[in-house]
């Protein structure tokens, strides 16, 4: 018995800022490889004296034609993101996968809180698209937090699906806005707390919460002590 | 010196590490002075596929003995391990339950399969 390792080919590298990339991995034709929506592959990284694994989450949806996209942070001194950094068009990729336990398999039948910081989207986008797929008036609330613009991701794109789709809204959070910003302002933190804690006794909800470091914890121990459900509340952090 | 006894469920050979828990970390992945950490920086392999962050339950092993000489597990590993397939009332994550104690004599197993792997009898 052992584990499958998948060899994929870089077929497109999109910027979306500096330190932040798009890598589409093209998978050889008849390969069969499942998801669900929020899993992570985990990339071989081959350093010089030892080989890593890292994990990236699947920013594109299972069922799409598709190469797989990651989408990646350079991260100053980090040997794997750096690694990936320096691959280009055409350069392979070995990972195993998929892993993860912090997913969403079918449409929720509550209303659902999404809530993520700048690339850690990645998980939330296909589990938005998979949540979209059936009709349902279940109100489904997208809060991306970001520096910059250029950090919120998937904007346009998450925009379009708030006008097509009459129970999801998306709402971008900036924590300096520049001049002319109609969008919210502050932390995640903040605006979950107004709305979801403070804002009204309703406990009937559901959230799913990523990002880096412990500010994913921090809003999973202020929801789960203000009544939320343990499993009603869902994480990743990076 | 503590020491850790390592008895894989697949049939390979057990192992056995003696450390210092003071030197750690070892290497790079978990937390310093985990069992992952431990493990991988004496060359002794255990899977690990989120990178040791406490996300996937790849490094899911089950404590024969010393288990109240590892740290205290946190509410996301709880979390974690709810999910793991062939959970026992003394499993762990490899990649945070760290050995404190100078003395620790610990042994584990690491069971055959864990969650969420495509484990298939040949490459496809
Ligand atoms: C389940 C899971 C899924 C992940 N999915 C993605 C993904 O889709 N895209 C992605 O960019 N990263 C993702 N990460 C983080 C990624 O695996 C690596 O930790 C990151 O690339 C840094 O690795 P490194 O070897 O370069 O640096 P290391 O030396 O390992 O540095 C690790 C440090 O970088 C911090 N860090 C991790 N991710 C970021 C980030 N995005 N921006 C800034 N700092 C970060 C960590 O908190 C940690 O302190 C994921 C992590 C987990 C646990
Ligand atoms: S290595 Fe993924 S949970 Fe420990």
């Amino acid at each position: 018995m052992e584990r499958i390792t998948y060899t994929a080919t870089i077929e497109r590298i999109v910027e979306h800022d500096v330190d932040t990339r798009s890598l589409f991995l093209r998978l050889p034709a008849k390969t069969a490889f499942t998801f669900t929506p929020g899993q992570f592959i985990s990339v071989a990284i081959p350093l010089p004296n030892e080989n890593r694994v890292r994990p990236y989450t699947i920013a594109s949806s299972p069922g799409d034609d598709g190469p797989l996209e990651i989408v990646l942070d350079l991260v100053p001194g980090g040997a794997g993101s750096e690694y990936l950094f320096a691959r280009t068009v055409g350069d392979r990729l070995n990972f195993t996968g998929p892993f993860g336990l912090f997913t969403l398999e079918r449409p929720p039948d509550i209303e659902t809180i999404f809530a993520a910081e700048a690339t850690a989207i990645a998980p939330i986008r296909p589990m938005l698209h998979r949540a979209l797929a059936q009709p349902s008036t279940v109100p489904l609330k997208l809060f991306h937090a970001a520096r910059t613009r250029k950090e919120l991701l998937y904007a346009d794109e998450f925009q379009a699906t708030a006008r097509r789709y009459a129970n999801f809204s998306y709402e971008p959070i900036l924590a300096q806005p520049p001049a002319g910003w109609s969008g919210r302002s502050g932390t995640v933190m903040e605006h979950i707390r107004a709305l979801f804690v403070d804002g009204d006794a309703r406990r009937d909800r559901a959230f799913y919460l990523c990002g880096v470091g412990n500010g994913v914890i921090e809003l999973r121990d202020l929801l789960r002590k203000a009544g939320y459900p343990r499993r009603a509340v869902q994480y990743e952090r990076w | 010196m503590a020491r850790l006894r390592v008895i894989f469920e697949s049939g390979e050979p057990e192992r056995v590490i003696e450390f210092s828990p003071s030197q750690a970390p070892f290497q790079h992945d978990g937390r310093p002075g985990s069992i992952l950490d431990v493990l991988l920086g004496h060359g002794v392999p255990l899977e690990h596929a989120c990178g040791g962050n406490c996300a996937c339950t790849t490094c899911h092993v089950i404590v024969k003995q010393g288990f109240d000489k590892l740290s205290e597990a946190e509410e996301r590993e709880e979390d974690m391990l709810d999910r793991a397939p062939g959970l026992t009332p003394t499993s762990r994550l490899g990649c945070q339950a760290v050995i404190e104690d100078d003395d620790a004599e610990i042994v584990i197993v690491v069971p055959r399969y864990t969650i969420n792997q495509q484990v298939a009898d040949s490459r496809s």
